[in-house]
């Protein structure tokens, strides 16, 4: 197997528009999180998202533009991102062996959401033609693939909230098998329609509005927790062997490792300690390393009442004693729950927390719950941490946990 | 009073930002960005803004002229229609979704 190396980062999210603005605004504790302001936000029981700073016509055409959901925008633009800032990866590159895995959980929902509002509000029997194209969930991948010409495989994974670490996990092991030469791994979700939310509101997952403070609304480990924020955006990354990186002289982000997968086989909703706790146990595993090397984790931490105490108690499993020694960041307090595209943030930002040395804030936990008894980094960030390995844990709903595992690049 | 072609290079300048100095009668479509699935998306909406029901046979139209024309046929038929007294036919032919979804659409590959 080959050593992967991390030679790009493209990021559309609430917290900024590069690796380098993401990470400072979690390094500071600034929210991307604030009362939706939508036409239908009067309807909803919790009116919050953390939305993305983004008009689709700086980016496209308006002919291009009337075929993209705001999904597939987000994923271009990131992904476009990504390339740049990966120089020449792709230079002398043959087509066919580069490759493109996004993962997303709700595709083009907005699209369906206005197609449908035609039909069934506005009782239309004429809808647009072309809600097919940017409504399906593969329309992120394809249009990348297009956008750089890449004809290796191209695939995109729905696995709800892992669906991006699934992604970037298949693309470390198509390029540490040898399979593909470059990949354009990530995610992108823009699933912040009518119907969306109030769909996740009835499954009693979201967050209650913070009273004094509406960006401070959900609060992952915390006593007084009451569920997630949804949020849009994308990240993407391109990986590549280490000694093609290091041939052509790139800049190098950091190391993906490896990829741990277990699948939740119990219900379809509830998290298990021994579910997490085996996916933990398989990065670890598929990485190679030993559980004393992991210096810190990105947590899945929802900050929902469900996920956070398994979380904990899996982690203790895992490392035993160790586990309150290592910092754990939750920053889906900061930019919310972006569903398919989560976890490429979160890898985005464990990568910029080992470059930086920094152990990146769990925000808005002042008392932490009494099955949340681990090291979170409590509100500020911690400098001068030294970071050789991370883990960033992903778990989803369906069951498909996925756990990546990087190394800070040296 | 303002000529087809005049409305759909207005409609073009408003919904596709296109310059006027582009909006020529021999202008391909294709080098206005409208490739032939662009075009299934154009006659959508033209549907709506001169009042009209495309008919189920496929058609090709390669310049903003062909377009003009096209429409131009659309709407003398409908006002021959209504002249014939037949305003209430005119004014609501059904749109069969088939016409949309199948024939008058470049047939995409599935």
């Amino acid at each position: 197997m080959k050593r992967v190396a991390i030679t790009g980062i493209g990021v559309v999210s609430p917290l900024g528009h590069s690796a380098a603005e993401v990470f400072e605004a979690a390094r500071a504790g600034r929210s991307g999180i604030a009362r939706l302001d939508a036409p239908f936000a009067h309807r909803l029981a919790a009116p919050l998202a953390a939305t993305v700073q983004f008009d689709g016509a700086d980016h496209f055409d308006p002919p291009k533009l009337r075929m993209l959901d705001r999904v597939s925008q987000f994923a271009l633009v990131a992904a476009g991102r990504a390339v740049a800032d990966a120089g020449q990866a792709l230079a002398g590159v043959p087509p066919h062996r580069a490759g493109v895995f996004v993962g997303t959980g709700m595709g083009g929902s907005l699209s369906m959401d206005e197609g449908y509002q035609t039909l069934y509000g506005e009782q239309s029997d004429r809808i647009k033609p072309f809600m097919v194209l940017t409504g399906m969930h593969n329309a992120p991948a394809a249009w990348i693939g297009m956008a750089h010409g890449l004809s290796g495989p191209n695939l995109t994974y729905s696995t709800a909230c892992s669906s991006s670490a699934v992604a970037i996990g298949e693309a470390w092991l198509r390029v540490a098998r040898g399979d593909v030469d470059v990949a354009l791994a990530g995610g992108a979700e823009a699933p912040l329609s009518f119907g969306s939310l109030k769909a996740w509101e009835a499954l009693k997952t979201l967050a209650t509005p913070d009273e004094r403070d509406p960006s401070a609304s959900c609060k992952p480990f915390a006593k007084n927790r009451s569920g997630m924020v949804l949020g849009e955006g994308a990240a993407m990354l391109v990986l590549e062997s280490w000694e093609s990186a290091v041939q052509r002289g790139a800049a190098i982000h950091g190391e993906l490792l490896g990829c741990g997968l277990f699948t939740d086989t119990g219900h379809i909703t509830r998290p298990s300690v021994e579910g997490q706790a085996a996916a933990l146990q398989a990065a670890l595993a598929s990485a190679g390393i030993d559980a004393d090397e992991v210096d810190a984790i990105n947590a899945h931490g929802t900050g929902t009442p469900a996920n956070d105490g398994v979380e904990s108690a899996a982690i203790r499993a895992v490392f035993g004693a160790r586990a309150a020694r290592i910092p754990i960041s939750a920053t889906k307090a900061l930019h919310g729950h972006l569903l398919g595209a989560t976890s490429a943030l979160e890898c985005v930002l464990s990568l910029m927390a080992m470059k930086h040395s920094v152990a990146l804030p769990t925000m808005h936990l002042h008392e932490a719950d009494v099955q949340c008894d681990l090291d979170y980094v409590p509100n500020t960030a911690r400098e001068g941490v030294a970071l050789r390995t991370m883990l960033s844990s992903s778990f989803a709903f369906g069951g498909t946990n996925a756990v990546l595992a990087f190394r800070v690049a040296e | 009073m303002t000529s087809t072609f005049d409305r759909l290079c207005a409609i073009l300048a408003k919904d596709y930002k296109l310059e006027s100095s582009q909006l020529t009668l021999d202008a391909p479509l294709e080098s206005l960005g409208i490739d032939s699935l662009g075009v299934a998306d154009l006659l959508f909406n033209l549907e709506d803004e001169f009042g009209i029901v495309l008919p189920p046979e496929p058609v090709q139209l390669v310049t903003l002229g062909d377009v003009a024309g096209f429409l131009d046929g659309l709407l003398a038929a409908k006002l021959s229609l209504a002249q014939a007294g037949n305003e209430a036919a005119a004014a609501s032919l059904p749109v069969a979704p088939s016409s949309l979804s199948s024939s008058s659409l470049p047939t995409p590959q599935l």
